[in-house]
């Protein structure tokens, strides 16, 4: 069977089966190996893709069921080779260290801030639940993303 | 000093962004776990069912005979045994099986789902065998041994005693610990400790794609200790060291866990016996079934002291699980004498710290690795000691933290007063304490201040700088970056303070054992130091010679040369000068290329005669200390504990990159933080460890955390490069011991366990659990001791 998947705005087709996990077959037919199947439970956040818009664990998805919405990865999140605001504000803040985590990081926090322009550091904090970061005890991460609060707001990406 | 002897230290410290960074935020950077290559072949490993079994039969012939599967190898491809102080540790199973998880067999097939086949189609049967699970069962009168044969092991360094299950022992013996104790005017107070396991979870499971090309092995991997790597890989398959190659990909999360070889070996001999490239990846479940977590421990400690608050005695024995097999556990022995034994200036003591063989996983490194658990066991018992004597704890500490020219446990002369005036910055940082035992909302307060001991893992490192006709320049090392931004921050600051060159114009070259000379490994806070250290001279090497040309060029004296932001100039304004680029240029065609190479190693800083036995360390080259104060708030219904606050003085020696440093401390002190609070991993009685996942194994989320306030704490001496320590390593070290004492305080009873959930805590408050019972430490200091042949 094919898949026909629409991947950061290309059309693309996979020869899998349609359970084959969606992060699967993003790192091992398209090499886009930012998405990590870290502990594939859905408790990490590492392989979060945007699904129509909406962050998604992509390892507790099947391809089949990805099929005719827009999947968007870390690689295609912002035109070649630039940081949208959050990525800008983490870079800044140099919040990085390992890095795994940071692709799902991305997605949550500039989700977060798409929908709510001003959110307060505990409700940053709770947004950030479903994402683990094992380095950086999180604090630095959520200076940068209150600092690129506002940015977000009705454009893209 | 001339100018081509002496650079400015000032000149290298800088917040200094990272450059990984970017590749990191937007999904380029290919860890060793997604690399992929052509006709790549994926592995897998078929791991023991069973804790302790004889091996009847192990039969690959079905499994060789599918469709796909291209290479089987089992323990008749990997002869040689390995480890750190006794080579105990085969790469295969071998006639027995030691722990579940323990490795049989491992496949190369052109698909994932086709090597998970062949695992099913191997045909083993295995007997089982009666297992020791905890210490006590190891320890226990006519235990069944892990290791019958362990007097036939090659002892790789000698000195610790060993005697059936006890894999290693060190001990520090200092004074007259009988006649402390035995003092009309002393105090007893003893006190029994336990903690578990903690797995380090980092985010990139260990990872391997290997090469077999020309007769080499060329191994990519995700490691902490490519040189390591190199060796025992080589040792494991019994072929010359030198026809093993390893090269590391930025790596996901170490924290120690890539501290030793792993999968490594596994991949070489599939690529070797296939003649394609092989990967093999961790699952998530093998990694918390083999993880080398941090050691559970048992401890038990005794002081005399007087009534006015002198230490006149210590004795302790401290138990570490070092699993089916010796590895890291032999050589951390050496740290409870420097952990355990140190904070603190002591009349007389004796410690013992025993490596004990089980049949569960192999234990390893772990961030401030033995220090961790020692110093928790070390402030509580200091708490109960002040308590014991009627004398309140921090100016217990203040009486009693090691100053300048004290002695350590192993006869140690400790330089400089440091502690002491940390204990003073924290008072500055903290405000005066509050007495509250009470919060508003019914929870119950509590705060405590602890002291800590670290050090600096020196050892041999090595670096060359080529220095480039545009400008830049080349360092070249077997550093590894594993996400604390030391290779591609403090380095390059180093190297680039040297030169009067921007960092950025630093290019890190990636750790490849073909290209660069031996080194220890990224770990032990060593990067910054020993890698420095041995950048420092390398850049220096260059620095000399291009100040040489340049004073030729300049017709100047080289002493009287500056050199910085990218020229030497001759000293003095409006002096002549040129760009570093255009002297690079002249001499790579008048001398050819400029480079530089320097190394490193411990400076084997002196313990007292005769202190030590089975000790790799003496003596620390680099001691560090850290302070940090706790304030907590416990939910008298539910035992659950919420970090109110989290302050730290952290002993620097000076600050490079301070902004690398404080998150480092953040991100430390939260790891510490879930080893206190939350992370634990439990082994069921059949020796299987019951944590399978993220949904099991539960470590701290941001909602969780607070951010910590720091003060970095610079001056006290060190060996290190431009007087830098390495900070990375020591801010997880008195989390544990800082929570416990705090929540302690809470609710007016000791802690002798670790971590501390909400079931503990609520026993402790109902007086449900008491301090850990441990019969088969014994006694009398001496009965713990393996007896002399």
């Amino acid at each position: 069977m094919t898949l026909r998947l629409t991947i950061n705005g290309r059309e693309s087709l996979a020869p899998d089966d349609p359970m084959t996990p969606l992060v699967d077959l993003l790192r091992e037919r398209f090499h886009l190996t930012g998405a990590k199947p870290v502990c594939r439970e859905g408790f990490c956040g590492a392989c979060l893709v945007m699904i129509d818009g909406e962050p998604t664990l992509s390892c507790l998805t099947p391809g089949g069921l990805a099929e005719g919405r827009d999947i968007r990865t870390i690689e295609g999140l912002s035109p070649a080779g630039r940081l949208n605001p959050v990525q800008n504000a983490l870079e800044a803040h140099d919040a990085v260290q390992c890095g795994m985590c940071f692709p799902g990081m991305v997605m949550t926090l500039t989700h977060a801030l798409r929908r709510n322009a001003a959110p307060s550091r505990e409700e940053l904090r709770h947004a950030l639940t479903g994402n683990t970061c094992r380095c950086t005890g999180y604090e630095r991460i959520l200076d940068a993303a209150l600092s690129a609060a506002g940015a977000l707001q009705g454009g893209e990406p | 000093m001339s100018e081509i002897s002496t650079v400015d230290p000032s000149a290298a410290v800088m917040d200094l962004k990272r450059r990984d960074a970017r590749d990191k935020l937007t999904g380029r950077t290919r860890y060793t776990m997604d690399r992929a290559g052509a006709g790549m072949l994926h592995a897998a490993v078929l791991r023991s069912p069973l804790a302790a079994g004889r091996i009847r039969r192990l039969d690959t012939s079905r499994a060789a005979a599918l469709t796909g599967v291209h290479a089987i190898v089992t323990a008749d491809d990997a002869p040689g045994l390995v480890g750190i102080g006794i080579a105990d540790h085969p790469l295969f199973a071998r006639d027995v099986v030691r722990y579940i998880g323990e490795p049989l067999a491992a496949v190369a097939a052109e698909r994932p789902e086709d090597a998970a086949a062949a695992l099913a189609a191997i045909e083993i049967e295995i007997e089982p065998l009666p297992a020791v699970i905890t210490m006590a069962d190891a320890l226990a009168e006519g235990a069944q041994l892990v290791h019958p044969g362990w007097q036939d092991y090659e002892v790789l360094f000698e000195g610790g005693r060993r005697e059936g299950n006890v894999a290693w022992e060190a001990t520090a013996i200092r004074g007259d610990v009988d006649a402390a104790f035995a003092r009309p005017d002393a105090v007893i107070v003893e006190n029994t400790f336990r903690v578990g396991r903690q797995n380090h979870l980092a985010f990139e499971p260990r990872a391997v794609v290997a090469h077999y090309e020309d007769g080499r092995f060329h191994i990519e991997t995700s490691t902490q200790v490519p040189w390591t790597v190199r060796n025992a890989t080589a040792r494991v398959l019994g072929v010359p060291a030198s026809e093993v190659r390893v090269t590391v990909p930025p790596v996901g999360g170490g924290f120690g866990l890539k501290f030793d070889m792993a999968i490594e070996p596994f991949a070489a001999l599939l690529a070797r016996a296939s003649g394609r490239t092989v990967r093999l990846v961790n699952s998530r479940e093998e990694e918390m079934l083999t993880c080398l977590c941090r050691e559970n421990a048992e401890i038990r400690i005794r002081s005399a002291v007087t009534r006015a608050g002198e230490i006149l005695g210590r004795e302790a024995v401290v138990l570490m699980d070092c699993g089916a097999y010796g590895g890291e556990q032999i050589f951390l022995t050496t740290m409870t004498a420097h952990t355990l034994g140190g904070n603190y200036r002591v009349g007389a003591s004796r410690l013992v710290s025993r490596a004990i063989y089980t049949h569960t996983a192999p234990n390893g490194a772990f961030r401030a690795c033995n220090g961790v658990y020692n110093t928790f066991a070390l402030e509580r018992h200091t708490d109960e000691i002040a308590q014991a004597i009627g004398m309140d704890p921090l100016a217990f500490r203040y009486r009693n933290v090691l100053g300048d020219g004290d002695l350590g446990a192993t006869g140690q002369r400790y330089e400089g007063e440091v502690l002491r005036p940390m204990l003073e910055r924290m008072d500055t940082l903290r405000g005066i304490p509050t007495a509250a035992t009470r919060m508003a909302d019914g929870r119950l307060y509590g705060r405590a201040t602890t002291v800590g001991t670290w050090f600096v893992f020196t050892g041999p490192s090595a670096a060359t700088v080529n220095m480039n006709a545009d400008g830049s320049a080349t360092l070249v090392t077997s550093g590894v970056e594993i996400g604390s931004g030391s290779m591609m921050t403090g380095l390059p600051q180093i190297v680039a303070a040297t030169l009067g060159i921007r960092p950025e114009d630093v290019v890190v070259r990636q750790a490849d054992t073909d290209a660069a000379g031996f080194d220890v490994g990224v770990g032990g806070g060593r990067t910054t130091v020993s890698l420095g250290a041995a950048s420092l001279a390398a850049a220096g090497e260059v620095r000399g010679k291009l100040l040489r040309v340049a004073a030729d060029m300049l017709d100047a004296d080289p002493e009287h040369l500056t050199i910085r932001e990218g020229r030497i100039e001759v000293a003095g304004s409006n002096g002549p000068g040129l760009s570093i680029a255009e002297v690079a240029s002249r001499a790579q065609t008048l001398l050819g290329p400029i480079a530089g190479t320097g190394g490193f190693t411990s400076k084997g800083t002196p313990a007292m005669s005769g202190c030590a036995a089975g000790h790799f360390i003496d003596a620390l080259d680099i001691p560090v200390f850290a302070v940090h104060d706790c304030e907590v708030a416990v939910d008298p219904d539910t035992g659950h504990v919420e970090m109110l606050a989290y302050r730290v003085v952290q002993d620097v020696g000076r600050a490079l990159n301070p902004r690398a440093i404080l998150g480092q401390i953040q991100g430390g002190v939260v790891q510490g933080m879930g080893y206190a609070l939350q992370e634990e991993v439990t082994i069921g009685s059949e020796g299987n460890i019951l944590q399978t996942g993220f949904e099991t194994y539960r470590v701290p989320l941001a909602p969780d955390v607070v951010p910590v306030e720091v003060s970095l704490y610079e001056g006290a001496p060190s060996l290190g490069p431009l007087g830098i320590k390495g900070a990375g390593e020591v801010p997880i070290l008195n989390v544990g011991a800082s929570v416990a004492c705090a929540v302690a305080n809470a609710i007016g009873r000791p802690v002798h366990e670790l971590p501390l959930t909400p079931p503990h805590v609520a026993a402790l408050m109902l007086g449900r659990r008491s301090a850990p019972v441990l019969p088969h430490i014994a006694g009398r200091w001496t009965d713990n001791l393996v007896k002399k042949a």
